[in-house]
């Protein structure tokens, strides 16, 4: 039988129960030692039974034993697939014999080692390559993963919102407006990671703050590359619908991501859970949107909404229509308001 | 002076005379003579007041003042004292005001939308009442306004006459004298009792406007040829009004040749027509990294539909914005916003529908530009619309064109063929 122990931070470590009894507790003098502030010095014993059955037995824990949701006295005979929880650690009881899936092809499989590779020089060489052969994904998948990683893209947002404000500014103390909106992205992120990493001290006992600063640095990011796209867009191809149902599918993936982010540093969900968690906050979110949109859209105003983007761009590289084609608009426009009109 | 009618896109901001205004203004005080105490004390029984009644609340609604023009006791007043019994007749009535403090019902007979004018039937039989006639008056020479400025009693002012306004579409006299809220639809006239014209607007400090005595005496002889199955104008009628006055002036915009004017690299319309006024304005200030240079053109006319809603205003603007110290996207990050702001004639609810717009980059001859229509419909005019052409020519890094062709109260057919002929006028030099 293997032990599979979930450990709060959410890691996962696995170990072959040959030798029983095992104890189990934070004490270092167990055979195995849990992290968990929850649980006792001396917690548990795993014993195998007069039947040769293995069963886990209290030994006078101040949390006990939790099986479904209930906690037990005593001991708890174990077969596969038993869970029991101590503290705010689960103790999986797995079969050794368990069939797993065939192993997966990758295609992205560093080709065999050739001779020269063995010189100890073309070994570093190889190694190199490796280094850097993993896909874009990869790479900001390893680097939202270490601190400095995490400041750099919290950097590298400050620094584009500041940018961004510079070429969006044409009054004489453009300087000042650009450190004011640099400063606005860092304060913001910094007060979102906070919150965040209450939480996480909460739930994990980890702050975990310079995570939570990478993980909403990279969404304002994101969010900003987004926004200038828009821009872009809608000065190039003007009220096309696509646009704004891309908006809506964009700004849920933002939103979802960040919660996502935010909840593998600050719980101990699964990834499949901490996406639903976010799909369903993200898509209430929207959903509040919409309704406001909608309801805004209803309501009379007398001042014009259109995009009157402009942008530096070679006007030979523009589709561009012809006066007919506006007359089309007009149209189009005409059949709307008397719409309006008749409601 | 300001008062409720005035649409933000005026700049000569002429204000209609309507009732229970926000903003007080004394009457300065007038020369006495004895000239205008007889013609007073000969005038002031053909002068009546109007009073707009709400029917559920009997409370008044709007007050301005009337004249006897037969002696059948048929009176003039400006359509707008009179205009809710057209938008609304369920909700309101007319009662003509004796200065005894006797009231008469009074029935709308006829109107005219785009002289302000009414004509109102009475059971009344004046002892006296004006004629009607063309009178050659010379710039200079004494009138006297007679009305109820502000519900505080038939009163007589004087003032002069300055001759017709020249840059409007429609025929208007300008007065010199002090006209007030309440004082609509009162006469002016000669010593010997002429009538020069009726009472219709002010913008303020002594510069008042009448509406000219023929167009008076066109519309009573309309009232009275129809005699007694005359029906009261409708909304629909209202709109016909309109909808011809602006197809007989505006059809012939921007066709042929055109006056041109140069602003930086790009040609472009100017003044359309006699009846506009252009003029133009230049910033260039220190603090600023870009100069602009403004060319705007307006008639002075706007017609009162009810309300705070007014129409008819026809104009044309265009701004240069030049740069030398901004890079591209800084520049176009301006003119962006320039392009975006809002200089659309404002609107209510009740009479108009919000807007709709619509863009697309275009490109005529070799000109490209984005070009931006927003539209919105009258809701009890029949099929008129304002209308707002906004243009920005693209091209350039350092200098752009934002231009504005405003057409309100117009049809769709007219909207569509001068906005054509607009965005074909605009070009680079």
């Amino acid at each position: 039988m293997i032990l599979e122990v979930l450990h709060p931070d959410g890691a996962r470590t696995r170990h072959r129960l040959d030798v029983l009894p095992l104890t189990v507790g934070r004490g270092l003098g167990n055979g195995l030692v849990l992290d968990d502030p929850y649980v006792d010095a001396r917690h548990a014993r795993i014993v195998f039974d007069e039947a040769g059955a293995p069963r886990v037995e209290d030994l006078g824990s101040v949390n006990g034993l939790v099986e479904d949701g209930a906690r037990h006295a005593g001991a708890i005979a174990v077969t596969p697939g038993a869970e029991v929880r101590i503290g705010r650690t689960t103790l999986r009881f797995r079969d050794s014999d368990e069939p797993v899936p065939p192993a997966l092809v990758d295609h992205n499989a560093v080709p065999p080692p050739r001779r020269a590779d063995l010189h100890p020089a073309g070994a570093r060489v190889a190694a190199g390559a490796r280094g850097r052969r993993p896909r874009a994904v990869e790479v900001l998948s390893r680097l939202v993963a270490t601190t400095p990683g995490r400041l750099v893209i919290a950097a590298a947002a400050v620094g584009a919102f500041a940018v961004h404000s510079w070429l969006g500014s044409y009054e004489r103390s453009s300087a000042s407006g650009m450190f004011a909106s640099a400063l606005v992205v860092a304060i913001g992120v910094a007060i979102w990671a906070g919150i965040w990493s209450v939480a996480s001290r909460a739930s994990v006992q980890r702050f975990n703050f310079v995570g939570h600063v990478g993980v909403a640095s990279a969404v304002v990011l994101a969010g900003l590359g987004w926004s200038v796209l828009d821009e872009w867009s809608s000065f190039i191809a003007p009220d096309a619908g696509i646009w704004s149902v891309l908006w809506v599918v964009v700004g849920f993936a933002l939103a979802a991501a960040l919660i996502a982010g935010h909840l593998a540093l600050a719980s101990t969900m699964t990834r499949r859970r901490q996406w639903r968690a976010a799909a369903i906050v993200a898509a209430s979110l929207w959903a509040v949107g919409m309704l406001a949109e909608l309801a805004e859209d209803d309501e009379f105003s007398d001042v014009p909404t259109f995009s009157g983007v402009v942008k530096p761009v070679g006007a030979s590289w523009l589709p561009m229509a012809t006066i007919d084609d506006f007359g089309e608009v007009m149209l189009e426009l005409k059949e709307s308001v008397d719409g309006l009109a008749e409601k | 002076m300001r008062t409720s009618g005035c649409p933000r896109v005026l700049v000569a901001s002429l204000c209609l005379l309507l009732a229970f205004p926000l903003v007080t203004a004394g009457l300065p005080g007038q020369e006495s003579s004895t000239a205008t105490a007889a013609v007073f004390r000969r005038y002031a029984d053909r002068v009546m007041k109007i009073e707009v009644i709400e029917t559920g609340s009997a409370a008044k609604a709007t007050i301005g003042s009337g004249f006897f023009v037969t002696p059948r006791g048929h009176i003039v007043t400006n359509y707008h004292v009179v205009s809710k019994l057209i938008h609304s007749p369920e909700r309101y009535r007319a009662e003509a005001v004796e200065a005894g403090g006797a009231t008469h019902p009074v029935t709308l007979l006829a109107a005219d939308v785009v002289h302000d004018l009414a004509v109102l039937g009475t059971d009344l039989r004046p002892p006296a009442h004006f004629a009607l006639r063309p009178v050659t008056v010379s710039q200079g020479d004494r009138l006297y306004a007679l009305g109820h400025p502000r519900d505080l009693g038939l009163s007589i002012v004087e003032g002069t006459y300055n001759g017709h306004l020249r840059h409007t579409l429609y025929p208007k006299i300008h007065f010199t004298g002090s006209l007030n809220t309440g004082m609509s639809g009162g006469p002016t006239i000669d010593d010997v009792g002429r009538v020069i014209g009726v009472n219709v607007s002010t913008a303020g400090n002594q510069l008042s406007f009448l509406v000219p005595v023929d167009r008076v005496a066109a519309l009573v002889e309309r009232a009275l040829a129809a005699g007694d199955t005359a029906i009261a104008p409708t909304l629909e009628e209202i709109g016909n009004q309109l909808r011809d006055y602006q197809d007989l002036y505006l059809r012939g915009m921007f066709a042929g040749e055109t006056k041109m004017v140069e602003l930086g690299p790009y040609r472009i319309v100017t003044e359309p027509a006699p009846f506009f006024r252009c003029w133009a304005d230049a910033t260039r200030r220190e603090e600023l990294p870009y100069e602009t240079v403004e060319h705007r053109c307006s008639t002075d006319d706007y017609l009162f539909i009810a309300g705070d809603q007014t129409s008819g205003v026809i104009g044309l603007e265009h701004e240069l914005i030049s740069t030398r110290t901004l890079n591209a996207p800084q520049f176009f990050a301006l003119y962006t916003n320039i392009f975006g702001r809002d200089n659309t004639p404002s609107g209510q609810e009740e009479h108009v529908t919000s807007w709709r717009c619509g863009t697309r980059n275009v490109r005529h001859e070799a000109t490209p530009m984005r070009a931006v229509l927003c539209l919105r419909r009258y809701r009890k005019l029949g099929e008129l619309y304002d209308g707002v052409l906004k243009v920005a020519v693209l091209g350039h890094d350092d200098s752009g064109l934002v231009s504005t062709l405003t057409l309100s109260g117009v049809t769709f057919e007219t909207l569509d063929l001068l906005s054509r002929r607009y965005l074909e006028q605009v070009s680079w030099r």
